[in-house]
This record gives structure tokens, C-alpha cells and sequence, in this order.
């Protein structure tokens, strides 16, 4: 073997062990839609509050949601043809939110039931739990378009506190708009590409 | 002169660094997976799988989940070091290769 092809093999050992770690890390997990989903649940609770007036239209309709939006994601986890492994950041991702949803399915029932609440703590507690768990995903992944929405959240927070009940709902609905639904959206066309790219890959 | 290292012979072998690099960067992996991602046939898989299992660079669990067998590869930490060293010595090799 001369030189140069010994030189060639070398390299070529390291470009595998690039690209193999990067096809270790590649996911082609559709995550996107769940931000609509939870985007379409907010503004169907609020529609549902401001129609009639019922105090327990957001607990069920959240109750729905998370029910509706669990069967979908273990559907879609049974249907996958083989299992895909976990990385570290992907748990750590998945484990930042399942312990804010968590929070959330805790706090706000008690909050509702004890009547320790109003419209402007309600919406400044989501907003600051949803910049929390938006930023700390964006900042693990490295993801500036999710850091964004994490300002956009906490911009509500403090948004929220001020101003009248029809001020702060429209906080809540414009920041849903951007960080739910624009950036589910912006999300799933992510997913759809990566997809489409290991299709023509493989 | 500095004497060039030798590259470690367990992990040059294509497959068996493929799938240490696969390993590396997941925390487990299961036998299906690597396959889909090396290209690779079950026997060719599974001897390398094992080679590389008694050099002690990977742990393997095997298990049965709805009645049907898994076998689910990790690195471990002696793989961690010695991909690794791989790496270095690759690198320091195409260094003294380009200097020469």
C-alpha cells in the first residue's frame, strides 16, 4: 500500500467516525405538532372561558388534552418499526418537561379548586413555566428560533402582571400565537426536511 | 523523531468502529438499530458485536420485552477511553503523514 493510500484510509477512518456519531445523534422524532396541539387546547379553553363563563372549562379541557395528546404520542411510539435510542440530551430534554407538565397538572387544579387565583397570576405562571422549559430546551439544544419564544414567554410574564383582564388576555393569546402555534409549525417543517433528508440518505 | 502510535487492531476493523462511534453518541442501542444504521447482515453484526464485547468496550443487556427478545449494546467506559485513544492516534498519524 503506498503512502498516500494509507494517507486516504486514515482519513477516511476519521470521516466514519464523524459521520457515524452524527447518525447516532440524528433524530427524526416529529415533536412540532405537539406545540399546535397544546397552541389549539389554549386558545379552545379560553374561547370556552370567555363563551360561558364556566370555572372549570380550562381543568377540562387540559384534562382532555393531555389525555388526547398521550394516546397519540403511544400510538405513534408502538407503530415506529424499531426502537430508537435515547441520548443524553434527549432525555434531559424530555425530562425538563415532563417535570414542568407535571408542576402544571398540580399547581393549577389547586390553585382552581382552593380559589387562591386570578386571571393575571394564571397567565404569568404559564408564561414563566413555558419560558422556563422553552429556554432550558433551546439552550440544550443549541436552538435559537426556541430561545426566542422562551423571550417571547417571559416578556408575558411580566406583561401579564400589569395592565386589565382583557390586556393580559391578549398577552396570553399573542404569545400562544408565536410560541405555540408559529413555532409548532416552524417546527414540523424542520422535521419534514430531516425526514425527507435520511429518506434520500438511506 | 516522535514514534508514531500504532492504531488499536479491535477498533480498525470498519464495522467494529462504526459501532463504536454509533454507540458513543446514544446511550444504548439495540441490535436492529445498529444493523439499520451500518448496513450490515445479522452474523456479520453479532461477531463483531462480540469482539467488541470481550474486549470490554461494550455491555450488553439482553432481555425480552412483549415476549420478544432485545439486546440492548452500550459503550462502556474502557470503549469511551479507547475510542478515544483511537482518535488521538489517527489524528497524530495523518499529522506525521501531512508533515512528512
Amino acid at each position: 500500500m503506498t503512502a498516500s493510500n494509507e494517507e486516504q484510509e486514515l482519513k477516511d477512518r476519521l470521516s466514519l467516525i464523524e459521520s457515524m456519531i452524527a447518525e447516532g445523534r440524528r433524530t427524526t422524532t416529529s415533536w412540532g405538532w405537539i406545540f399546535v396541539f397544546w397552541g389549539v387546547a389554549y386558545y379552545v379553553a379560553i374561547g370556552w372561558t370567555a363563551y360561558n363563563r364556566w370555572p372549570f372549562a380550562w381543568l377540562v379541557t387540559m384534562l382532555g388534552a393531555w389525555l388526547l395528546c398521550g394516546a397519540i404520542i403511544w400510538s405513534k411510539k408502538k407503530s415506529q418499526p424499531q426502537h430508537r435510542p435515547c441520548t443524553t440530551i434527549g432525555r434531559a430534554i424530555s425530562s425538563i418537561w415532563f417535570a414542568t407538565g407535571v408542576s402544571m397538572v398540580l399547581i393549577f387544579p389547586a390553585l382552581s379548586f382552593s380559589g387562591h387565583v386570578n386571571w393575571h397570576i394564571f397567565v404569568a405562571i404559564v408564561a414563566a413555566m413555558l419560558g422556563l422549559v422553552n429556554g432550558a430546551s433551546g439552550m440544550l439544544l443549541r436552538w435559537k428560533a426556541q430561545i426566542a419564544t422562551a423571550y417571547v414567554w417571559w416578556a408575558a410574564t411580566v406583561a401579564a402582571c400589569f395592565g386589565s383582564d382583557n390586556q393580559c388576555s391578549f398577552v396570553f393569546v399573542v404569545a400562544i400565537f408565536f410560541c405555540q402555534i408559529v413555532f409548532g409549525g416552524y417546527a414540523m417543517s424542520c422535521e419534514a426536511r430531516a425526514r425527507r433528508l435520511e429518506a434520500n440518505h438511506a | 523523531m516522535p514514534e508514531l502510535p500504532e492504531l488499536n487492531p479491535v477498533i480498525h476493523g470498519k464495522l467494529r468502529l462504526a459501532l463504536l462511534s454509533l454507540l458513543i453518541g446514544v446511550e444504548e442501542a439495540e441490535f436492529t438499530w445498529l444493523r439499520a444504521k451500518t448496513g450490515s447482515t445479522d452474523g456479520n453484526l453479532g461477531a463483531q458485536l462480540l469482539k467488541l464485547e470481550e474486549a470490554g468496550y461494550i455491555a450488553v443487556e439482553k432481555k425480552f420485552v412483549q415476549r420478544k427478545p432485545q439486546s440492548l449494546y452500550r459503550i462502556t467506559e474502557v470503549g469511551r477511553a479507547a475510542l478515544t485513544e483511537y482518535v488521538q492516534a489517527l489524528k497524530q498519524l495523518l499529522g506525521g503523514a501531512i508533515g512528512a
